[in-house]
């Protein structure tokens, strides 16, 4: 592994920053994304910074269950975020529509439909460690001699 | 007087405090024990009461189904809420979740439950999905075949004439299998759930 390839990888690991979309949740998964921001978690400590600009991001977070109003909207905000990046999808919601995929609801989960989605953290909403755990387990999978691999 | 800027430095540029700038972690985050987390099995045997389904408010969050050791529930992640209604539903102590067990003991309370199942035989067309699929009929007639047909008349749902009828309202379980599976909506389990409170002599 190229001396490049081994900086690129130390500074990726202490640099994650994430951005977040928020596609028609309840909000309960918006408050558990921004505690992770509270002094408790406090994820800075870990490396990750939120930006809520997709041109900046490496990892979005994509809550809630898919309403209409997204349709475009999402791939074009997924086409904005440079490589190397992944989804992932926060809470029930964008997984299986949680309480909101009934007959005649409008929403049209699963949000994988729709985007790439990389990780998935269920849960109505879950809680800020789960999302901690994600962000922190799937950022080397990722980002690691990501340049190696695409080769 | 010169300005007392050494002192001032060795004041600020502690090594305890640079290490703690650079280096310090919160307290490695666990989940508590009693976090209410996705219900767990306790390992006691399941009757097939069906309750736990009944009671569930998430629609594909809870199944019954058959293992080789008989009937086990199984919760679908990305489905569950983890209210913990399931655990407190069950009869027999067969699902755990966070403290919702030794609450319920030490405080006395049940969950108290009523359902009533109705079938609009306006809109009903007689496909007979909910009585293939209810989890009664399927322990009563396993060989019930497309559109209901099924060679005995002890069954919860049966469809007659192009229409289904409830045969034995006093077996449903109000899982709600039945209303999952209608491509009309005809068929509805109407559920009421209560926290009740026991008195201690009751018990
Ligand atoms: S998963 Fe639950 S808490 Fe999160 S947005 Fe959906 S309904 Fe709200
Ligand atoms: S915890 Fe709640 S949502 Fe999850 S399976 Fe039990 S009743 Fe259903
Ligand atoms: S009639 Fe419907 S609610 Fe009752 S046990 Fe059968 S499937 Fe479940
Ligand atoms: S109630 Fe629904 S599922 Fe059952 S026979 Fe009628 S239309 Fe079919």
């Amino acid at each position: 592994m190229s001396l490049l390839q081994s900086v690129k990888n130390l500074v990726r690991s202490h640099s994650i920053h994430v951005a977040y979309v928020d596609v028609g949740s309840c909000n309960g998964c918006d408050i558990e994304v921004l505690a992770c921001l509270s002094p408790r978690y406090d994820i800075e400590q870990y490396g990750i910074y939120v930006h809520n600009n997709p041109r900046e991001a490496d990892i979005l977070l994509v809550i809630g269950a898919y309403t209409p109003g997204w349709e475009e909207k999402l791939h074009t905000l997924w086409e904005k975020i440079p490589d190397p990046k992944a989804a992932i999808a926060i809470g029930n919601c964008p997984i299986s529509g949680c309480l909101f995929n009934r007959p005649h609801s409008l929403v049209d989960p699963p949000v994988s439909k729709h985007i790439p989605i990389a990780a998935e953290v269920p849960g109505c909403p879950p809680r800020p460690t789960e999302i901690l755990s994600a962000v922190l387990s799937l950022a080397p999978l990722v980002f690691k001699d990501y340049e190696v691999a695409k080769r | 007087m010169p300005l007392p800027i050494f002192p001032y430095l060795c004041e600020i540029v502690r090594l305890e405090w640079v290490r703690k700038f650079f280096f310090v972690k919160t307290a490695p985050l666990v989940t508590p024990s009693h976090s209410r987390g996705f219900p767990e099995l306790t390992g006691k045997t399941c009757t097939h009461a069906l309750f736990c389904m009944m009671a569930c408010p998430a629609p594909g969050a809870i199944d019954v189904i058959k293992t080789t050791e008989g009937w086990e529930p199984r919760i679908h992640k990305g489905h569950c809420i983890r209210c913990g209604l399931c655990v407190e539903a069950c009869p027999n102590g067969v699902l755990t979740s966070g403290r919702i067990l030794e609450s319920m003991f030490y405080d006395h309370t049940r969950l108290s439950f009523s359902f009533r199942i109705d079938v609009d035989t306006n809109l009903c067309m007689g496909c007979g999905n909910c009585a293939v699929a209810c989890p009664v009929n399927k322990v009563i007639d396993a060989q019930m075949a497309y559109g209901g047909r099924a060679s005995t008349d002890q069954l919860l749902l049966k469809v007659s004439e192009g229409k289904c009828h409830v045969l034995y309202p006093e077996l449903c379980t109000g899982c709600k299998t039945c209303e999952n599976h209608c491509p009309n909506e005809a068929i509805r389990v109407s559920r009421l759930l209560e926290a009740v409170h026991i008195e201690e002599e009751e018990i």
